[in-house]
C-alpha cells in the first residue's frame, strides 16, 4: 500500500500555484509587452514591430496636461461619491433593520446592471443644458437658461458614480455581510451610539473591503469611457480615454501616443496597490473565526424609515428615472419633453429587432457573460487564495501584475491584445475565444478584489485547524475556504457576468465578423443613428440581461441557502 | 509591408493585356479608361455585369465586408446584396475609418486575411492601402459607367462608390431669420459662439471641408472658426441629433444625408447650400487582395457599383450617398448630384499630403 501511495501523484499547492499563477501572469504580460513596445515606438506609428525606439511619446504627454487633470478630477470626485454611496447603502442593507431589506438588496445593485452608456444617454436626455427634458420643463415654467447642466465635470462624475461606481455597493456589501454582528453589538452594549459604532467598529473592520473597492472604483473611473464620451464631448471636455479613442480613430492612428497615455497610468495603479497592501498588512481585519455567527441586522428604531427613504431615492435617481426617460425617448421619433401624438412611434424597436447582427451580438454577449462568470470565479478565487493565503514566495508580486489590466483603459489594453493574439500561433483571433480570454484578463482585478475582500476576513486558523486534522490542501480549499468564501464568490460571479455583458473598450477592437457583442453595437448606434434608436437598443439589452440575471439570482439564492433550509 | 498577392501571377494573357493597354495609351487619351481593361469573361447577372464567376462565388458562400458606415446602414446594404444572392452569407466589421484601417493593417502584417471588401470614408488611407499593395487589382465591368476620375489611379484598386457632401444647417427655432447663415463665412458669426458644431479629425468629410474652404478663404479662416469654440462629434447623426434638439444652433458640417434623415423625422432644421459650393468626399470601395472569398468579393464589388447597388447607396436613408454613375437616377429627395455645386480637391496628392496638418490644426480647434 505505501508503494501505491507513492505512485498516486497529486500536484501540491506550489505546483498548481506556479502553473495557474504563471499562466495568469503570462496572459497579462503578453499584451502589455506589445503595449509598452508601442509606447516606445518613435518611427512610423503604424509599423509593427516599431522602426525605432525612444521616449518622445512620453515627453509629448505634457501637451495633454489638461486632459490628465480632467481625468483625475472626474475620477476622484466620482470615486468619493461612489464609495460614500456604496458604504452607506451597503451598511443600511446589511446592518440595519430597514423594511423590505430582502427585496431592496438586489434592486440596489441594479444601476450596475444598467450599462454606463445607457445611464449617460438617459442623463443626457434629462440634463443637457438646452435639450434636456428637465431644463425644457424649467423653461416652460418660466425659468431662464438651465436648471442643471449634466455636461460639466461634476455632472459627468455624478453619472460615472451612479453607473460605474455602483460596483462599490456590491463589493462593500459582500464584506459587510461576512462580518460577525457580535462585534457591533458588543460596542453598543458598552454604550457607543449607532454612528460611533459604525465609524469605530464597522468601518475599520471592513476597511480592506472598502479600500479594495475604492482602488477598484478609482481605476474603473480612470478608464471610464461612455459617460465622458456622451457627456464630455458636447462640452469639449476630454479625459484620457476619450482622448485616446480620438487618437486611435484618426488616420493615421496614433497608437504610440495612446499607448504612452495608457502606460503612464500604470504608475498611478502601482501606487494604489502599494498603499492598499501597506494598509492591509498592518492590521488584522479578521471577522470570521471558528466561532459560529449568523448575520443579523441591528434595530435602528424609527431611523429605519429615513434609511428606507435614502434607498428609495437612490433607486429612483439611478434606475427608475433613467429607464423611464429612455423608454419615453425610445417611443418618439424625435425626443422632446412634451408629448405629441404624431411624434410617437414603435419604429425604433422594430428597426432594432430587425437587425440580425444585434440579435446574434446579444446572444454572444450572454454566452460570454456566463462563461466569464463561471471560469472567472474559479480562476480568480484560486488566485486570491494564492495571493493572500498560500504563503508562496512571489505571491505579492503576482498581485501587482494581475492589477495591471485595471491600470490600463481597456481600449488601449485591447490594442495590446490585438497585436499579441494576432501573432499567436493558435487561430483564435476574430473568434469568441479571444473575447473570452480578453474578458478573463481585463476582469482579473474585479474578481480578485471582490473575492479577496472577503478572504481577508477569514481567520487563517480555520484552514490551519483543518491542516492539523490531516486535510490535504485541496481538501481544505474545497471544504473550508470555498464555503466560507461563498458570498464573495457569488458576488464576484454576478459582477463578472454583468461586467462582461456591458464591456465596451476591449470588445470594440477584438470583435470579429462572426464574433460580435452587443455594447459596441449600441455605442455604434449612438454614433450613426439617433438617441431614440439607441435608447431602444439599450433597453432591449437591459431586458435580456435582466432575464438572464433573474435566472442567475435564483441559482445564487439556492447556492447561499444553508443546508436544510 | 504587405505580402505580395500570390494567387494572381502575371500570366501571358495579363502580360498581353498590359501591352495592348500601353500601346493604346496615346490613342485613348485616358490611361485609366477601364473599357480597354475589362475582365476577359463577363457575365450578365440580374441587371448588371460581373467579371466574377457567380457559381464559384456562391460556392464560396460568404462575403466579409469591413466598413465605416453605421451598423444599421451596413446591415441594410448587405441585406440588399443577400436578397439578390441568397446563397452568399454576409458578415461585417464596423469601425471608424482610422480604427478600421488600423485593424486591417495589423491583421495583414500578421498574415491574417479575414476580409473581402473594404469601404473607407477617407481617400487618404485608401491611397496608403493601395501603395502598400492591399487591394486586389480588379476592373469591374461596371466601371464603364464611371468617369476615370472616380476610380483609383491606376484603375482597379478602388472606386468611388458614392459621394457625401456638406453645407450648413441650423435650427430654425434657435436662430433668428436675420441671422440665418447663407454663406460659409457666416459660420464665423459671433452669435453662434458656443452653439456651433462640426466633426472631429476622424472624419474624411471634415478633412475635405477644411481643405476646400482653406483654399477658398485662406489659412486664417479656420483660426477664426476656432474662436467660436465649436463642439466636435464623430458622426453626422450625432450632429443632427443635437441640432434637432436645440443643443446646437448651427451645424458647420451639415451632410445632406444627415439633414434629410432628421428633416423626415420632423426636426425644425434648415439646410443651406452656400453659393461657393459644397465640399464633397467619396466613400471608397475596393476588393482586398488575398480575400478569403475572392469571387464573392468581386461579385459584391460589381453589384455595389452597378445601378442595383447604387440605388441602395442612394435611397437608404442611413446611407444616402450620391451616385457618380453616368446614368445615375435622382436621389431619394428627387435631386441629382449635378443639382449641387460640389467642391472636390483638384490635386489628390496635395490633399493627401495635407492630412497631417489638418489633424494637428483640427485637434487644436476642437480642444483636443
Amino acid at each position: 500500500m505505501p508503494g501505491r501511495r507513492a505512485w498516486s501523484w497529486r500536484p501540491g499547492p506550489a505546483v498548481v500555484s506556479l502553473f495557474v499563477g504563471g499562466a495568469a501572469v503570462l496572459v497579462v504580460f503578453y499584451p502589455i509587452f506589445y503595449l509598452i513596445q508601442a509606447s516606445l515606438s518613435v518611427g512610423d506609428p503604424q509599423a509593427r514591430p516599431p522602426e525605432a525606439y525612444g521616449l518622445a511619446n512620453f515627453v509629448d504627454l505634457t501637451r495633454y496636461a489638461q486632459i490628465f487633470w480632467n481625468t483625475i478630477l472626474v475620477s476622484v470626485v466620482a470615486t468619493v461619491f461612489a464609495i460614500l454611496l456604496g458604504f452607506v447603502l451597503g451598511w443600511i442593507l446589511s446592518r440595519a433593520n430597514v423594511p423590505g431589506r430582502e427585496a431592496l438588496e438586489p434592486l440596489m445593485a441594479l444601476p450596475y446592471y444598467v450599462t454606463p452608456l445607457m445611464g449617460a444617454l438617459a442623463w443626457s436626455l434629462i440634463g443637457s443644458p438646452s435639450g434636456g427634458f428637465l431644463n425644457q420643463v424649467w423653461r416652460a415654467l418660466g425659468g431662464e437658461g438651465h436648471l442643471i447642466d449634466i455636461t460639466t465635470p461634476y455632472g459627468i462624475a455624478w453619472v460615472m458614480a451612479l453607473f460605474e461606481g455602483s460596483v462599490a455597493f456590491v463589493m462593500i456589501g459582500a464584506v459587510l455581510k461576512s462580518m460577525d454582528p457580535a462585534l457591533e453589538e458588543a460596542s453598543q452594549m458598552l454604550g457607543a451610539g449607532r454612528l460611533r459604532t459604525m465609524l469605530k467598529i464597522t468601518l475599520p473592520l471592513v476597511l480592506p473591503g472598502v479600500l479594495g473597492a475604492a482602488i477598484f472604483v478609482l481605476a474603473e473611473m480612470l478608464g471610464s469611457f461612455s459617460a465622458a464620451l456622451v457627456l464630455g464631448l458636447p462640452n469639449r471636455f476630454y479625459v484620457v480615454t476619450t482622448a485616446m479613442y480620438q487618437l486611435v480613430s484618426q488616420y493615421p492612428p496614433r497608437f504610440p501616443q495612446a499607448a504612452a497615455m495608457g502606460v503612464s497610468l500604470f504608475a498611478v495603479m502601482f501606487a494604489m496597490v502599494w498603499i492598499y497592501r501597506r494598509i492591509v498588512s498592518r492590521g488584522s481585519y479578521v471577522t470570521i473565526t471558528g466561532k459560529a455567527f449568523r448575520p443579523r441586522a441591528m434595530d435602528v428604531g424609527r431611523l429605519r424609515w429615513a434609511l428606507l427613504a435614502v434607498c428609495l431615492v437612490y433607486l429612483f435617481i439611478a434606475v427608475l428615472l433613467p429607464v423611464l426617460t429612455l423608454l419615453y425617448a425610445s417611443l418618439q421619433r424625435l425626443a422632446t419633453a412634451f408629448p405629441r401624438l404624431d411624434n410617437f412611434t414603435l419604429a425604433n424597436y422594430t428597426t432594432a429587432l430587425s437587425l440580425d447582427a444585434v440579435r446574434s451580438a446579444l446572444a454572444n454577449s450572454l454566452i460570454l457573460g456566463v462563461a466569464t462568470a463561471g471560469l472567472g470565479v474559479l480562476l480568480m478565487g484560486f488566485l486570491s487564495w494564492l495571493i493572500y493565503r498560500s504563503r508562496l514566495p512571489g505571491a505579492g508580486a503576482i498581485e501587482y501584475v494581475l492589477m495591471f489590466p485595471q491600470a490600463v483603459p481597456r481600449l488601449v489594453f485591447a490594442f495590446g491584445m490585438l497585436w499579441a493574439w494576432l501573432v499567436f500561433p493558435l487561430p483564435i483571433y476574430g473568434t469568441l475565444w479571444l473575447l473570452l480570454i480578453a474578458y478573463l484578463t481585463v476582469f482579473l482585478p474585479l474578481g480578485i478584489r471582490t473575492i479577496s475582500g472577503v478572504m481577508l476576513q477569514i481567520d487563517r486558523t480555520l484552514e490551519e485547524s483543518a491542516q492539523m486534522c490531516g486535510a490535504s490542501w485541496g481538501y481544505r480549499l474545497r471544504t473550508v475556504t470555498m464555503p466560507l468564501l461563498r458570498p464573495g464568490l457569488i458576488a464576484a460571479a454576478l459582477l463578472l457576468f454583468i461586467a462582461s455583458v456591458r464591456e465596451l473598450g476591449a470588445s470594440i477592437l477584438l470583435m470579429g465578423p462572426k464574433a460580435k457583442v452587443i455594447t459596441p453595437a449600441i455605442v455604434e448606434s449612438w454614433f450613426s443613428t439617433s438617441t431614440e434608436q439607441t435608447a431602444a437598443m439599450a433597453l432591449l439589452q437591459t431586458l435580456a440581461v435582466a432575464l438572464a440575471l433573474i435566472l442567475l439570482f435564483a441559482v445564487a439564492k439556492r447556492a447561499t441557502q444553508p443546508a436544510g433550509e | 509591408m504587405f505580402p505580395a498577392p500570390n494567387h494572381c501571377p502575371v500570366s501571358r494573357r495579363r502580360f498581353l493585356e498590359a501591352g495592348i493597354a500601353l500601346a493604346a495609351w496615346p490613342l485613348l487619351g485616358h490611361p485609366t479608361r477601364v473599357l480597354a481593361q475589362a475582365p476577359a469573361k463577363t457575365t450578365k447577372v440580374l441587371d448588371f455585369t460581373t467579371g466574377a464567376d457567380v457559381a464559384k462565388a456562391e460556392q464560396e458562400g460568404e462575403v466579409v465586408y469591413y466598413g465605416h458606415d453605421g451598423e444599421a446602414a451596413i446591415a441594410a446594404l448587405l441585406e440588399a446584396f443577400r436578397k439578390d444572392f441568397p446563397k452568399i452569407k454576409t458578415n461585417y466589421v464596423r469601425l471608424q475609418t482610422g480604427a478600421l484601417y488600423a485593424k486591417i493593417t495589423a491583421e495583414r502584417s500578421a498574415n491574417r486575411y479575414l476580409v473581402d471588401v473594404l469601404q473607407l470614408s477617407d481617400i487618404s488611407p485608401a491611397i496608403d492601402f493601395q501603395k502598400k499593395g492591399g487591394y486586389e487589382s480588379y476592373l469591374s465591368p461596371e466601371y464603364a459607367s464611371y468617369k476615370p476620375a472616380y476610380l483609383s489611379t491606376p484603375a482597379g484598386a478602388f472606386a468611388w462608390v458614392g459621394v457625401t457632401f456638406a453645407g450648413i444647417s441650423y435650427n430654425r427655432s434657435k436662430v433668428k431669420p436675420e441671422q440665418a447663415p447663407k454663406a460659409w463665412k457666416d459660420i464665423l458669426n459671433p452669435a453662434f459662439k458656443d452653439g456651433i458644431s462640426a466633426k472631429l479629425a476622424t472624419s474624411g468629410m471634415q478633412h475635405a471641408q477644411w481643405y476646400m474652404l482653406r483654399k477658398l478663404y485662406g489659412n486664417d479662416f479656420w483660426q477664426e472658426f476656432a474662436k467660436q469654440r465649436p463642439r466636435g462629434f464623430d458622426a453626422r447623426a450625432q450632429l443632427f441629433d443635437r441640432l434637432a434638439k436645440g443643443d446646437d444652433r448651427v451645424c458647420a458640417l451639415a451632410e445632406y444625408g444627415g439633414y434629410t434623415l432628421f428633416k423626415d423625422k420632423g426636426a425644425d432644421i434648415e439646410f443651406v447650400a452656400p453659393p461657393d459650393g459644397l465640399p464633397a468626399t467619396p466613400a471608397i470601395l475596393g476588393v482586398v487582395n488575398r480575400a478569403p472569398h475572392p469571387e464573392a468579393a468581386k461579385l459584391f464589388m460589381d453589384w455595389a457599383v452597378s445601378n442595383r447597388g447604387q440605388s441602395v447607396y442612394q435611397n437608404t436613408p442611413l446611407l444616402l450617398y450620391g451616385s457618380l454613375r453616368n446614368d445615375a437616377p435622382p436621389m431619394l429627395t428627387g435631386k441629382k448630384l449635378s443639382d449641387f455645386k460640389l467642391l472636390f480637391p483638384s490635386d489628390w496628392a496635395d490633399f493627401q499630403a495635407s492630412h497631417a496638418a489638418f489633424v494637428k490644426e483640427w485637434n487644436g480647434i476642437m480642444g483636443l
